[in-house]
């Protein structure tokens, strides 16, 4: 099985897809998470082994099709998609490898996407990624890697939630930071984000901090870019209090039903809140 | 959000010089910022003139500021009969940023109404009152009729005015908004890449330019063209009129001045319209008469087509933004586009049409007052407070204002020589960064930064391209005579009546205005360069000297 999608119940296995993979494809029937597909670990290896850099026939053929199928599902002409790794070890307990591997956003057209995938594969092996994996007492050498390609949000607000307060640790307050367009900036920490603590038990905004948000990134032909945001919107707040509780409420539902509390990356367009990406907190004890 | 008030520096009053002399007849004036107009007002006005550009900034101004919930009002004064006008806070500086976003609240959703309001209300009204003047026979009206008459043409004419804020307020706040959120989206693009999505809407200015066109293109007879290309400006009607191969071409030339001829070369009441005295749009005449390209609809169309291409290109590039941001960018666009369009249209019908009308009453309140020797001639009414007209005028037959008149007058000659201060009162330091100031601003001018080389000149960035030519400093439309195709057109402002002047000139420069100027607005449709508010171009350039204009990057250099 080189590339499974979403929905099917075979994306749960952590072994072919990673954490981050499998907690998205637990939740996709449950939750608006953009339509998408995995290349396994079993896809990484074919191409691994290999050993040219170039990939079977038979893989950009199934690439191709999953691509097009995708693009009909979407009913986009030129479908936008995201492609970020995910490594088996990763969104486990112990190690959040927040950031330790590549994403391309904003990718068009299924040669873009087997461009953007090799390069997730190859960023194994990059020094960065081998010393966060040295730190963290992870095996360096027989690195697995699974592939998500997923439908791209041009997101309107972005940002992350987290069911518990990471920082005063307290277990029912929601925090939030969202800042404008997509989230690499806020994910990145480029942007100082608006910092929303929501009441898990009653849902009630307790505090908003409205920041100066300088910049933002945006979907761009070339992928995305970081822009300057217009000065009308700089200091507005990106989140209502519906929208903040909204998002709160999908926090404290993802908590429960994962059972443990969760780091989640999310997005607004057109005043829908999709939800990107979920994983655990590893901070809390 | 920053402090408005950061970094402004404390009230200091200004220190009066004995050339301008100023007596503070009302002691709280003196700590009111008083702000010197050369772009409207650059000359001493008569008093009647004068005390009526008070009354638009006192009943005008202030009640479209109050009906957006503004936190200022506006008053006008005459010193050494220059038109003075102070904008003031009305809050006190605690409230200032509270009042200030209920009027950006009021401004959004009056920007949002603006086609709607001109079509269904602004613009009906408009024509209401001018029709109430068109169906009045002022000749033969009683003296009490006569009286009737002239209050109801001050109130109507104030009315006027506050419509005239009530619309121009929203639309240059929508054209300097829109201005600023493309730089902030599309940096390093040049100073007019915006302004270019706004281009290419036609507007009365320019029906008015084409009408004048058209006419030129009916001066086919070779004899015809002859008179009006050989003769004088000031004889070519009476040329016409004595040939029989001109009728046509006058009873054309009556038609035109009958739709567009109820203007004055610049705004004033006191200057004779066109429709009065023809001559200064004679010359517009005979230079169109000479030119075989530049027909106006074919620049209209260019500029039409580079608006969409340009809008096409912005549109791609924030396919990806945030809707916020594409919402934001869509909503302006449309009530800059609106709004660029009214910046001319307003004038047409209420800074022309309706001062024509009021300068009529004015005009056969004169000749009333002449033919009973109150005044010496018709026009010396002008001379008279508006409080002062109406007194003669109820007293009539009786009254000597001779004496009076021929004060006024003198004086107004002497301060004719005198240079008036940009500023006056109190200096509150310059205008808060905020986005309705800067469009303002934008309008306006702001001061340049002063050039640091000898024999250059810096200003705003009014219309792309550089070019050299021939300097002609050209202070009233009457002087347009020696301006020459390809010359560049040195002068203090320009008013719509000038407009055909652009298809003669090779490039503008002016002291006053910015970006957003009317001067610049008609630049860029005529596509020659222009260097606006250098706040010194016509006392430091004069005629015959060469200069290159550099119009993108708003800097004049003397070349020799």
């Amino acid at each position: 099985m080189h590339i499974v999608w979403l929905e099917q119940p075979i994306c749960q296995e952590v072994q072919r897809v990673g954490g981050k993979v499998a907690n998205l494809s637990r939740l996709a029937a449950d939750y608006r998470v953009p339509p998408g597909f995995c290349l396994t670990t079993a896809a990484y290896g074919a191409w691994a082994e290999a050993g040219s850099g170039d990939w079977p026939a038979e893989l950009v053929r199934e690439l191709n099709a999953s691509y097009a199928k995708m693009a009909e599902r979407c009913e986009a002409e030129s479908l936008q998609v995201a492609v970020r790794s995910s490594a088996i070890d990763e969104d486990g307990q112990s190690a959040s490898f927040a950031g330790q591997y590549e994403t391309y956003l904003n990718m068009i057209g299924a040669e873009a996407v087997i461009d953007a995938v090799t390069r997730c594969w190859a960023s194994t092996r990059s020094e960065q990624v081998l010393e966060y994996r040295r730190q963290n007492d992870l095996p360096v050498d027989d690195v697995q890697i699974a592939v998500l390609v997923q439908q791209m949000v041009p997101a309107d607000i972005a940002g992350v939630a987290f069911s518990a307060n990471p920082v005063n640790k307290n277990r029912d307050e929601v925090v939030i930071n969202t800042s404008w367009g997509l989230g690499e900036s806020v994910v990145s920490g480029t942007v100082s984000p608006d910092t929303y603590v929501v009441s898990k038990s009653d849902l009630k905004v307790l505090e908003r901090e409205i920041a100066e948000k300088e910049k933002m990134t945006v979907a761009h032909p070339d992928g995305t870019r970081e822009v300057g945001v217009p000065r009308f919107m700089r200091g507005e707040s990106t989140l209502d209090d519906a929208k903040a509780i909204e998002i709160a409420q999908l926090a404290r539902v993802l908590e429960q039903q994962m059972g443990w509390p969760v780091d989640i990356e999310c997005a607004y367009h057109e005043e829908i809140l999709y939800l990107l990406q979920c994983r655990p907190i590893t901070t809390l004890d | 959000m920053a402090d408005p008030h950061a970094g402004r520096l404390e009230p200091r009053v200004i220190p009066v010089t004995p050339e301008f002399p100023v007596r503070w007849d009302v002691p709280e004036d003196e700590h009111m910022p008083w702000q010197f107009d050369p772009m409207h007002f650059p000359n001493p006005l008569p008093r009647w003139e004068n005390e009526l550009w008070c009354e638009m900034a006192n009943k005008g101004m202030s009640p479209a500021f109050a009906g957006y919930e503004m936190p200022i009002r506006a008053r006008g004064k005459i010193f050494n009969d220059y038109n003075y006008a102070a904008m003031f806070p009305v809050v006190p500086p605690e409230e200032m940023e509270a009042q200030g976003k209920k009027a950006e609240v009021a401004l959004g959703a009056a920007m949002a109404s603006m086609q709607e309001r001109w079509e269904g209300e602004w613009l009906p009204e408009i024509k209401e009152h001018l029709a109430f003047w068109d169906a009045c026979d002022l000749a033969a009206l009683s003296p009490e009729q006569m009286l009737a008459q002239y209050d109801a043409t001050l109130e109507r004419t104030m009315r006027l005015w506050h419509l005239h804020f009530e619309i121009v307020v929203p639309a240059y706040a929508a054209m300097g908004l829109f201005d600023d959120l493309y730089k902030d989206l599309f940096e390093d693009q040049g100073a007019f890449s915006a302004i270019q999505l706004l281009g290419g809407f036609d507007n009365k200015t320019l029906e008015t330019d084409r009408a004048l066109w058209d006419l030129s293109r009916k001066a086919t007879d070779k004899e015809v063209r002859q008179i009006v290309t050989t003769k004088a400006s000031s004889q070519v009607v009476a040329a016409l009129a004595g040939s029989a191969a001109g009728q046509a071409l006058l009873s054309a030339l009556n038609a035109y001045l009958a739709d567009y001829g109820q203007r004055g070369p610049s705004l004033s009441v006191y200057e004779p319209s066109l429709i009065e005295d023809p001559s200064p749009m004679i010359k517009n005449l005979q230079d169109y008469i000479g030119q075989e390209g530049g027909d106006p609809r074919e620049r209209l169309a260019a500029q039409a087509e580079e608006r969409e291409t340009g809008l096409a290109k912005a549109r791609e590039q924030l396919a990806g933004y945030p809707e916020k941001v594409r919402g934001q960018f869509e909503f302006l666009l449309q009530a800059a586009q609106v709004g660029v369009v009214l910046s001319e249209d307003h004038g047409f019908w209420i800074d022309f049409q309706s001062t024509h009308r009021v300068r009529m009453v004015m005009v056969e309140v004169g000749r009333r007052l002449a033919e009973a020797g109150v005044v010496a001639e018709a026009s010396d009414a002008f001379h008279l407070g508006m409080a002062e007209v109406r007194d003669a005028l109820a007293a009539l037959p009786e009254g000597d204002l001779q004496g009076l008149v021929a004060e006024r007058k003198a004086d107004i000659d002497r301060h004719r020589g005198v240079q008036p201060p940009m500023q006056l009162g109190t200096d509150y330091g310059p205008p808060p960064e905020d986005p309705l100031s800067r469009a303002f601003g934008k309008f306006f001018g702001t001061p340049p930064e002063p050039s640091n080389e000898e024999g250059n000149l810096n200003g705003h960035a009014g219309s792309p391209g550089k070019i050299q030519g021939t300097a002609k400093v050209v202070g009233a439309l009457a002087e347009a005579e020696k301006l020459q195709q390809g010359d560049i057109l040195v002068t203090g402002t320009t008013s719509p009546a000038w407009t055909p002047l652009f298809a003669t000139a090779g490039a503008i420069v002016t002291d006053t205005g910015g970006i957003l100027s009317h001067c610049a607005v008609v630049a860029r449709e005529y596509r020659i360069p222009a260097v606006v508010g250098t706040g010194a171009a016509t006392k430091r350039i004069s005629d015959g000297q060469v200069l290159e204009v550099d119009g993108d990057n708003g800097t004049v250099r003397i070349v020799g």
